[in-house]
């Protein structure tokens, strides 16, 4: 028996339709107060999770029945088969890299209360400037190096902005004491 | 005359010409830079705009939507690769003319009748915008609550791809707003005992996420854009002749670019294909267009220029941005507590006019910087892609941290650029989104507002005129393009349909 697969599309609605219960559960338990009016703080996030539940079941509907239309018909035959372009990437990588991408920023943020902001945002241009494509030697780090002294120029020395300093004036401070 | 002074005033007593000049040659480089938009070139600047005075902090990021709408058409003509979308249709004969040697001709025209586009649209825009925001003084708040439901319609409805996702989209943006602080009430809403969620989730960290963030993380798996390579390409302005060819193109990139950007969802991208299939009809070299026509090129860079500026329309008449730029810009407003609208012509003059002037300066300025600026842009857009990449990060990462000194804002604009990247995956267009966001108090606030005046009774949306009106609107606009969702469905089936006959 030929196994139909749910289109991508609908998968989308059931998530979100997921997404709107719980929203709308969430925005049950919103505290009623004595100075709300004719419609309490949950009132309009409630509508909003009918409304997304009700856009998420047309999704889904809408989604069916163009599958339907394409599965009904008689199958066409195989089209003759094209030589897959080498250089275009596959989803699953362009997804990946993109994750990839995703971590250097997440990395950051856990390093940089601990190493600073200077060191930190050095390593983040350093490792995705080699994670895009840059080959790997001197010249990134130096890139990088005069990048992340720029920047540390610009926020820190200039504008003032209080970055992270890091562990550094600590241990800095034992150190001397 | 009153707006007059005000203009000279702000342009003298203030750093804006200089802060105009700065946000073109940001927004040149920015536009320039392939897979980096306007809206992407102006939410880089968003950060900074915290600390700048109110007037200065609009007409800088104004001026870089005004100077990345011509960056975009460098890497078109000389790498084939729009630097926005809205010079895609740039690149079809400018970079034919720089195959051909022309490319520093093809540089003059996009830069002179953009110029000339950005002073037509100004000159819209100053006319038109006063004039309509008196409109709004009629508003009541049923009708501020239908103005905000209809422009999420709209735009929903004349966003790419489906109206479902376009008005799911403007939920969700509605629905992150309601994360917070009740302002009516003073409950908290979706905070789970986090201090930092109390504020709300600020819509400039949505911003950066969406658009900046979003589109780094889909570079990180594109091959580089191609080069210049060494070839040396000087700017040549067109002649007292060649500009007479291009004074018809010039007038219908104009025209459209006025009628597309005044209509919210419309944008520089639609007016530039429009305008240049227009100057083909009109022209009288037809033939040309394609194998690199100078017309080809001064049509579309009048439209998207003259975009740039008659956009600004609905932004600062109702407070409807119509395009992701003039979200940002909007952003740029709000942050600063003002809210577009009649009240801010009366109690803000000075900066509406200050914006106006500097815009004028920003298009003026642009003649001088867009020529001077030419060969460091070469430069940036010869710089191999990953460190460019990498500066950008780091630049994101620096600025947002400058807005409220908060690792947890990193934190949210790396949630929303992972949200901005899956969207773009599965086709949710951002502009609902970020509308729903920015719109989510107007439309909350008045919506409780009216239902205050008649004791919980809905019918009052449908008894004020204005309120009426603006809702049968939205659903005219929302019926119609579920139509149109519906042709192009029927319309694909039959498609597939008839393949197969043949096949």
């Amino acid at each position: 028996m030929k196994r139909i697969a749910m289109p991508r599309d609908a998968w989308i609605g059931v998530v979100f339709l997921v997404l709107a219960v719980v929203y709308w559960i969430a925005a049950d338990g919103i505290r009623i107060s004595p100075l709300d009016g004719p419609v309490t703080a949950a009132g309009l996030p409630k509508s909003l999770g009918y409304a997304l539940g009700g856009l998420s079941v047309l999704l889904i509907l809408r989604s069916l029945a163009l599958r339907r239309s394409v599965v009904g018909r008689p199958a066409a035959p195989a089209p003759a088969e094209e030589p897959a372009e080498e250089d275009e990437p596959s989803a699953l990588y362009r997804h990946l890299r993109a994750i990839g991408m995703l971590a250097f920023g997440i990395c950051y943020l856990l390093v940089v209360p601990y190493l600073g902001y200077m060191l930190s945002i050095i390593g983040l241009m350093l490792g995705v400037a080699l994670y895009i494509g840059a080959r790997f030697g001197a010249k990134p780090a130096v890139i990088a190096g005069l990048g992340g002294l720029f920047f540390y120029l610009l926020f820190v020395q200039v504008l003032n902005v209080p970055l992270p300093a890091g562990i550094w004036p600590s241990l800095l401070g034992t150190l001397q004491g | 005359m009153e707006g007059l002074g005000y203009a000279w005033q702000a342009l003298t007593t203030t750093p804006a010409i200089f802060v105009a000049m700065g946000g073109v040659a940001w927004g040149i480089l920015g536009g320039a830079l392939p897979g980096i938009s306007p809206s992407i070139t102006m939410a880089l600047l968003l950060p900074f705009t915290y600390a700048l005075e109110p007037m200065t902090a609009i007409v800088l990021l104004a001026s870089t939507y005004v100077g990345a709408e011509y960056g975009g058409s460098i890497p078109a003509i000389l790498i084939r690769t729009p630097g926005t979308n809205a010079a895609a249709a740039t690149a079809i004969d400018g970079y034919e003319m720089h195959k051909q040697g022309r490319g520093g001709e093809a540089l003059g025209i996009s830069l002179i009748c953009g110029v000339i586009g950005g002073l037509i649209g100004l000159i819209f825009l100053v006319c038109l915008t006063e004039p309509l925001a008196k409109v709004a003084l009629v508003f009541t708040p049923p009708a501020y609550f239908a103005l905000g439901i209809l422009g999420i319609s709209v735009i929903a409805s004349l966003s790419e791809g489906s109206l479902i996702k376009g008005l799911m989209a403007g939920v969700i943006g509605l629905m992150v707003a309601t994360v917070g602080t009740d302002p009516l009430s003073g409950v908290s809403r979706f905070t789970y005992g986090s201090p930092e969620l109390l504020g709300g989730i600020p819509f400039i960290l949505v911003m950066v996420g969406v658009f900046a963030v979003s589109e780094l993380l889909v570079q990180a798996s594109e091959p580089d854009w191609s080069k210049t390579g060494n070839m040396q390409t000087r700017m040549k302005l067109p002649s007292l002749k060649m500009h007479k060819r291009l004074l018809k193109p010039n007038f219908i990139g104009s025209t459209i670019g006025i009628f597309e950007g005044c209509m919210p969802g419309a944008g520089g991208t639609i007016a530039s294909f429009m305008s240049y299939n227009e100057a083909r009809r009109w022209s009288k070299h037809p033939e040309e267009f394609g194998k690199g026509s100078p017309e080809a090129v001064a049509a579309p860079e009048a439209a998207n220029n003259t975009v740039a500026c008659t956009a600004l329309v609905p932004t600062l008449s109702f407070g409807i941005p119509g395009s992701n730029s003039t979200a940002v810009l909007l952003g740029g407003l709000l942050i600063h507590g003002l809210q577009p609208g009649p009240l801010l012509f009366e109690k803000h003059p000075d900066i509406i006019y200050g914006l106006f002037g500097g815009l004028f300066i920003a298009n003026i300025s642009m003649l001088l910087i867009g020529m001077l600026i030419l060969t460091p842009t070469i430069w940036l857009v010869n710089r191999p892609k990953p460190y460019l990449m990498a500066g950008i990060y780091a630049l994101i990462f620096s600025g947002v941290y400058t807005i409220d000194h908060s690792l947890f804002d990193l934190v949210v604009v790396l949630i929303a650029g992972a949200a901005g990247y899956l969207m773009r995956q599965f086709g949710f267009p951002f502009l609902p989104l970020v509308l729903g966001l920015v719109l989510g108090y107007l439309i909350e606030a008045n919506y409780r507002r009216s239902l205050l005046l008649t004791s919980g009774d809905h019918i009052v949306f449908l008894q004020d005129p204005v309120s009426l009106g603006l809702l049968i609107t939205a659903l005219v606009f929302v019926i119609g393009s579920a139509w149109r969702d519906i042709r192009s469905a029927r319309r694909q089936a039959a498609e597939g349909e008839s393949t197969e006959a043949q096949a």
